[in-house]
């Protein structure tokens, strides 16, 4: 597969997460506005700011007035994280990047995946927030899950599980690994240690029911924490995660799984056992802090490692023997 | 996820098409002026492809005419709807670089279809077999031996004068003498007959909106399509691939890429369209390098060899190193690994000097030189301004003529004497007088015209054609059928989608098959 093709693949599968997890967060947040306290939502909008790696663009607490940065405040800094093109990790500016890349892709995507996509983007684009937000908050980033999920469905069910796909789901992954660090880094801090919150980091990871089921119906911030990183069942825990970038790179390798693997291989083999040997560990808060500060690093380098070996490498490295 | 307007099935005894509903008061012949079509008029001076002088439908478009005549306008607003819309979902557009940003726009489309019979047809493709034929010799000879140089058929200054001649190319070989693999000429009709207005041989593009408005057509209007025994166009990229995967020679089974300057060019679309539809990749200059006179890709697991490019890049940014030197969209080395013969081309560098607006008006004289043959389709007649007669006929009848530049394109540089004003006209000779080689003139064509469906009535609109043949090593292809381009505003003459035009698919019907 061409090499400029698999980075557009890898792209466009980062931005796709990245917009779904915008979405999915907005989407829980704006939910609660009808019954949530006021400084319990600005505490929420700030974490969320933070779990979005974004700077808040105006802060409730300067203006002293919390009842009064319930709605309007709410208003504009959801209209920032969906339909601002001026945001570059808008929900909007994702899915027109995205696109842009699929474009590019068209020789290889098939037709029903395009039109899926195309459709979503026009029916984001054409939306109206104010209208949409007079019929419900939530419901705009609702609509953008349900249509991710859709494509998702969509992509599943089209494409051939080949490089061109490998490469949709490496980019996928390894964008969720970076946000769902951040994510459990906003959430973890010593500040944020309310079982509600807790409950709905879980809600939001679709990873609540589970918890229940498997640790208990009383939310520990602990226990919530090693969950969403070490199991390896639930699809947004950064063990699941981790394991399947693996995964995918054997399949891309053409070495397979055999010795000497590549760079990307070998490193996302180090990140799973960090996240093992981090199980054993004693969960004090700043050795968690510490560990997902590093966690965090890693995948940085994990993305610089993919790139160098399959999309950017030095030509002399590439010719045929 | 596609948005049709299909047409129901419960046709009423009637209407034996697939509109269903018959407009009761106009269920009668087909006639210019009448029912269905009473925003129609049929103009003497005009061929229109529907109707005769009188009013009444031509045979070959008896059944679309009646089709057309007895179906409801909000019937037809939908399949109007249908086509555009299937457009706008699958992103069938087209880049419009302007000042300040770049858009991306759909190609407007007209649901009702041009329809010519295949006898029609046949005389088109034994012409532009003929052309192509004649314009791969010339090309042989001007990079070789020079024997029409030399005996006066074109002269010299024309062809050596040409800045898409390339001094670069004289000596290569070209793999089986196929310069050009891939042609789109432009065919008009007038009431003397068919005639090509030019050649488009460098990098002929609109072959993906044929094919579209084929698959639009056919989602919305099924059963009229099956009831006309349409020749068949969707084959192209399979033949595409077939006619350039013969050129090779060193292998059996090539690696094709179609090279591209990027999604800012205003054809990606259907670059993306070929490279997918033919099963090749889609690379741009950056994705590939020369190593030893080899072309190799980037892929994700090493460099490939590449056998043959279809290049969607003009001969300037070909390559770097061989030509402009500031092109970044060219891949550095590639002329040398053509020259050694690493690599097949199409069309190759240096095809650009025969579809120069000048050279056209020799074509003909080129295939009674090169194949002792008359011209089965003829030229519109062409002036050229760099002779003193040319000049002065041209500057005497500017409100006639239709004023080009040799090597312009996409309706830009031109003037259209009857259309424009004072001061175009006046700017314009000036222009001529500054550099008269650099243009042509041609007498205002009087286009023929083909229904359409604009603001809710069926009207008259001036429309041509644009086949495509495909060359390869033995044989010669065309596709039955072409983008068939309109020009949407009324009165226009200009066809081009930048400048108001637009499509319609053209059926090539069987009329034996059909009848039987």
């Amino acid at each position: 597969m061409l090499a400029r093709a698999a980075g557009d693949f890898y792209w466009m599968g980062r931005y796709f997460e990245r917009a779904e997890h915008t979405a999915r967060l907005l989407d829980h947040h704006l939910a609660r506005l009808v019954d949530t306290p006021a400084d319990v939502l600005a505490h929420g909008w700030q974490l969320l700011y933070a779990a979005l790696a974004q700077p808040l663009p105006t802060s409730p607490t300067e203006t002293g007035d919390t009842e009064a940065f319930l709605v309007p405040d709410a208003f504009a800094l959801a209209a920032h994280l969906i339909e601002d093109t001026e945001n570059p990790d808008s929900i909007i500016q994702s899915w027109t990047t995205a696109r842009d890349n699929a474009k590019q892709l068209r020789p290889w995507l098939p037709i029903r995946v395009w039109t899926c996509l195309n459709d979503g983007f026009l029916w984001l684009r054409n939306c109206d927030f104010t209208e949409c937000w007079a019929q419900g908050p939530n419901r705009l980033p609702a609509g953008v899950v349900d249509r991710l999920r859709h494509l998702s469905g969509v992509i599943e069910a089209m494409m051939s599980r080949d490089n061109a796909w490998r490469f949709f789901e490496l980019g996928r992954f390894v964008e969720r690994l970076q946000l769902q660090t951040a994510l459990l880094q906003a959430w973890s801090r010593p500040s944020n240690k309310k079982s509600q919150m807790w409950a709905g980091l879980l809600n939001v990871c679709a990873a609540y029911e589970a918890y229940c089921r498997e640790c208990s119906m009383v939310i520990q911030p602990g226990h919530a924490l090693a969950f969403l990183i070490s199991n390896p069942e639930v699809p947004r825990s950064l063990s699941f995660a981790t394991q399947s970038v693996q995964y995918l790179l054997s399949d891309i390798d053409p070495a397979g799984r055999r010795y000497p693997r590549r760079a990307p291989h070998r490193h996302v083999l180090r990140l799973a056992a960090t996240i093992e040997t981090n199980l054993q560990a004693s969960a004090e808060d700043a050795d968690t802090q510490d560990f997902l500060g590093d966690f965090a690093e890693e995948c940085r380098t994990l993305h610089d490692l993919i790139i160098a070996e399959y999309i950017d490498y030095p030509l002399e490295q590439g010719l045929p023997s | 996820m596609t948005a049709t307007t299909s047409i129901p099935d419960n046709l009423s005894a009637t209407a034996h098409l697939s509109f269903d509903r018959v407009r009761p008061s106009v269920a009668g012949p087909t006639v210019a002026g009448k029912g269905g079509f009473s925003h129609y008029s049929v103009e003497s001076r005009l061929h229109d492809e529907m109707f005769h002088d009188d009013g009444t439908s031509r045979t070959v478009a008896e059944r679309l005419g009646t089709a057309l005549n007895n179906a409801m306008p909000e019937q037809l607003m939908q399949l109007q709807d249908g086509v555009r819309r299937q457009f706008l979902h699958e992103g069938i557009t087209f880049t419009v670089i302007g000042k300040e940003e770049v858009t991306e726009q759909i190609i407007p489309i007209d649901c009702v279809p041009r329809v010519l019979t295949d006898s029609e047809w046949d005389h088109i493709d034994q012409g532009l077999r003929q052309r192509l034929h004649a314009i791969n010799l010339f090309l042989r000879d001007i990079y070789h031996e020079g024997w029409s140089l030399r005996d006066g058929i074109v002269p010299y200054e024309l062809v050596l004068g040409c800045p898409q001649y390339r001094m670069e190319m004289l000596g290569t070989k070209v793999p089986h003498d196929v310069y050009v693999s891939v042609c789109g000429t432009d065919v008009v009709r007038t009431r003397d007959g068919f005639a090509v207005l030019e050649d488009n041989l460098r990098v002929p593009s609109g072959v993906s909106y044929m094919l579209a408005c084929r698959a639009a057509i056919k989602q919305v209007m099924p059963r009229l399509y099956r009831a006309h025994n349409v020749r068949e166009v969707l084959p192209y990229p399979r033949q595409l691939y077939s006619q350039l995967a013969s050129l090779v020679t060193w292998t059996q089974s090539p690696r094709i890429a179609v090279l591209t300057p990027g999604r800012y060019n205003s054809a990606y679309y259907e670059h993306a369209f070929l490279a997918g539809e033919m099963g090749a990749e889609l690379v741009e200059g950056r994705d590939t390098v020369v190593h030893d006179g080899l072309v190799f890709m980037r892929t994700v697991t090493g460099l490939k060899r590449v056998d043959v490019i279809y290049r969607r890049v003009d001969d300037d940014f070909l390559d770097p190193v061989t030509f402009r030197s500031d092109s970044l969209l060219g891949v550095p080395g590639l002329f040398h690994a053509y020259r050694v013969g690493n690599v097949v081309i199409a069309n190759a560098p240096g095809t650009g000097v025969a579809d120069d607006k000048a050279l056209y008006a020799y074509v003909p004289d080129l295939i009674r030189y090169f194949l002792s043959e008359e011209p089965i389709l003829s030229n519109v007649e062409t002036y050229l301004c760099r002779t003193t007669e040319g000049l002065t006929y041209t500057l005497e009848n500017l409100d006639k003529l239709v004023v080009k530049e040799v090597g312009g394109s996409g309706g830009y540089g031109m003037l259209v004497g009857p259309h424009a004003s004072a001061k175009e006209k006046r700017d314009f000779a000036e222009r001529l007088r500054t550099d008269p080689a650099n243009f042509i003139s041609q007498p205002t064509l009087a286009l023929s015209r083909a229904p359409c469906f604009i603001d809710g009535k069926i009207v008259p609109r001036h429309v041509d054609v644009r086949p495509f043949v495909l060359r390869g090593k033995k044989e010669t292809w065309i596709a039955p059928g072409g983008l068939c381009c309109v020009a949407l505003r009324q009165g226009s003459l200009v066809v081009n989608s930048s400048q108001g035009g637009g499509c319609k698919d053209l059926w090539i019907i069987n009329e034996k098959e059909r009848d039987a």
